[in-house]
């Protein structure tokens, strides 16, 4: 399964990478909502770990459009953001998982099984 | 109960104006040159209150108000302001007559600090004897902060001499009803006292789950000791904040409503952070990636901090990626101050401390300064019923 991580945190890109890459290939990685959607459209990946809060371009509005684009598209909001309105919003943008940081491997892992399959 | 917060920043002013009198007074007395370094009404736990002086020992006067505004005020030295006035004062050594000095000067610059107030109030303020107060932590502080954990309004001052390394402290807690009445609406610009109390309770909360996720993070165990919402001259906040050197994030957050939200640990609990979240040798330096993991820390605690806001009152508050800072704190605090007295010139500030449970080795503080037009209407529209609605589960919305 290919996964594309969107984040704008070096840090959490690479913690992201060392949970995922045992199990899944790492695609991409982007550092805003723009550099998201150029990816997807690129890497055409399995799912992508959406960050939402990142400069540029959100994580929200670009799900928005990798869906609008893609309706099969498997997007879960990775973030800190716990507001339900976000969650909401991410719902709408086309969002089908997601999971709030801090988090475990598993839960993450659980997830994109969830979403994938 | 209405809070007028036209009259709170009236009264913000005359605490700063009697502390100033204080000060004056004291060095009229014994010639050491002060300054008012912070003025501040907080409402807070009184458990909070007392943890703020747990560890330290403090010498000087509780005195009783009655009247026009009814409460108790504590005047406190520590040990170096105590031994700086009874230097002077009292040559020899003399504890009877040290602790005589002590309880005249600290009636003096007290009757400095009410006088004031019964001025502004048109009204008499009768004060009981001074009682010679001293002890370790909460023994000085006044008695209705030593039990029982309904909130209580306390204005507090700051004051340090200018050329040694003393202070002293004022601390006025007025009985609520006489606030109350004294603080009768003015104007239309009030906030609901019951709001108030709540929307710090979800602070406090709030602070519980930041510090729950750095434990999450880093394995450290925190909690939060200490929770106080402010009102205070923004131009006091830098100087509240201090000169220690600070590692932390500063983010701005946009909704209903805005504001800043600052992180900030001291600089060895900063590098126990990032040694626990990027396990790798440096040269003590803030290197790029440990800087990502400081600003990632300060993300997902602004998320923790702020999300219950946004849950309680239905709404959603966006925020910046955090701004990795490595400074003093007055420094980091100036900018982000600056910017707020464009339009505002006292502020609310919500203080929360996260410690370590047992030996204080860690130390994280956040600030949090929303606008303050944006804030009293979110309070006129917080319903407390929802009060612990501060959780959403994405299990249940999704």
């Amino acid at each position: 399964m290919d996964v594309l991580i969107a984040d704008d945190s070096d840090f959490m890109r690479n913690l992201l990478r060392e949970i995922l890459e045992e199990e899944y290939r790492i695609v991409g990685e982007a550092e805003n909502g723009v550099e998201a959607i150029e990816l997807y459209e690129a890497e055409d990946p399995d799912v992508v770990m959406m960050d939402i809060v990142m400069p540029i371009r959100d994580g929200i509005e670009a799900t928005d459009e990798i869906t609008d684009t893609d309706p099969r598209a498997n997007v879960i909001m990775c973030t800190s953001v716990g507001q339900e309105q976000k969650m909401k919003s991410a719902i709408q943008a086309g969002a089908d998982g997601y999971i709030t940081k801090p988090f475990q491997k598993p839960s993450v892992l659980d997830e994109i099984e969830n979403v994938a399959t | 109960m209405q809070v007028d917060i036209q009259s709170l920043e009236t009264f913000n002013r005359l605490a700063r104006d009697g502390a100033r009198s204080a000060a004056a007074s004291l060095s009229e007395l014994t010639g050491i040159d002060t300054n008012v370094e912070v003025t501040n009404v907080s409402l807070m736990a009184p458990a909070d209150l007392r943890y703020e002086f747990v560890g330290r020992r403090f010498s000087g006067v509780h005195i009783g108000l009655d009247g026009a505004l009814s409460g108790e005020t504590v005047l406190m030295f520590d040990s170096e302001a105590r031994a700086a006035v009874t230097d002077v004062l009292v040559p020899s050594d003399d504890p009877e007559m040290e602790r005589s000095s002590v309880k005249e000067v600290g009636n003096i610059m007290t009757s400095g600090f009410i006088d004031g107030w019964a001025e502004h109030l048109e009204a008499g303020i009768d004060i009981t004897p001074p009682d010679y107060v001293e002890g370790s932590g909460a023994e000085v502080l006044p008695t209705s902060t030593l039990a029982g954990d309904e909130q209580v309004f306390v204005f507090r001052s700051r004051v340090e001499a200018v050329s040694d390394a003393i202070d002293f402290r004022m601390c006025f807690v007025p009985e609520r009803a006489a606030l109350t009445s004294a603080l009768e609406a003015e104007s239309d610009d009030t906030v609901a006292f019951e709001k108030l109390e709540v929307f710090n309770e979800m602070t406090e909360q709030g602070a519980a789950k930041a510090a729950g996720n750095i434990t999450s993070m880093t394995g450290l165990e925190t909690d939060v000791e200490v929770n106080r919402l402010s009102f205070v001259p923004i131009a006091d906040i830098p100087a509240a904040v201090g000169d220690q050197p600070y590692v932390g994030t500063v983010l701005e957050y946009h909704g209903r409503p805005s504001g800043y939200l600052v992180i900030l640990f001291d600089r060895p609990s900063a590098r126990s952070v990032v040694d626990a979240l990027v396990p790798t040798e440096t040269d003590g330096a803030w290197g790029e990636m440990e800087q990502s993991a400081i600003e990632e820390l300060g993300n997902i605690m602004t998320s923790g901090f702020i999300d219950g806001w946004a849950n309680v009152l239905e709404t959603s508050i966006d925020h910046s990626p955090p701004q990795f800072v490595a400074d003093m704190g007055s420094s980091i605090m100036s900018p982000v101050v600056g910017r707020m007295a464009r339009d505002q010139d006292h502020a609310f500030l919500l203080d929360s401390t996260i410690e370590t449970d047992d030996d204080g080795v860690f130390r994280c503080e956040i600030f949090a300064l929303p606008d303050g037009d944006e804030l009293r209407e979110v309070l006129g529209e917080l319903l407390v019923d929802r009060a612990d609605e501060i959780h959403a589960d994405p299990d249940e919305v999704f």
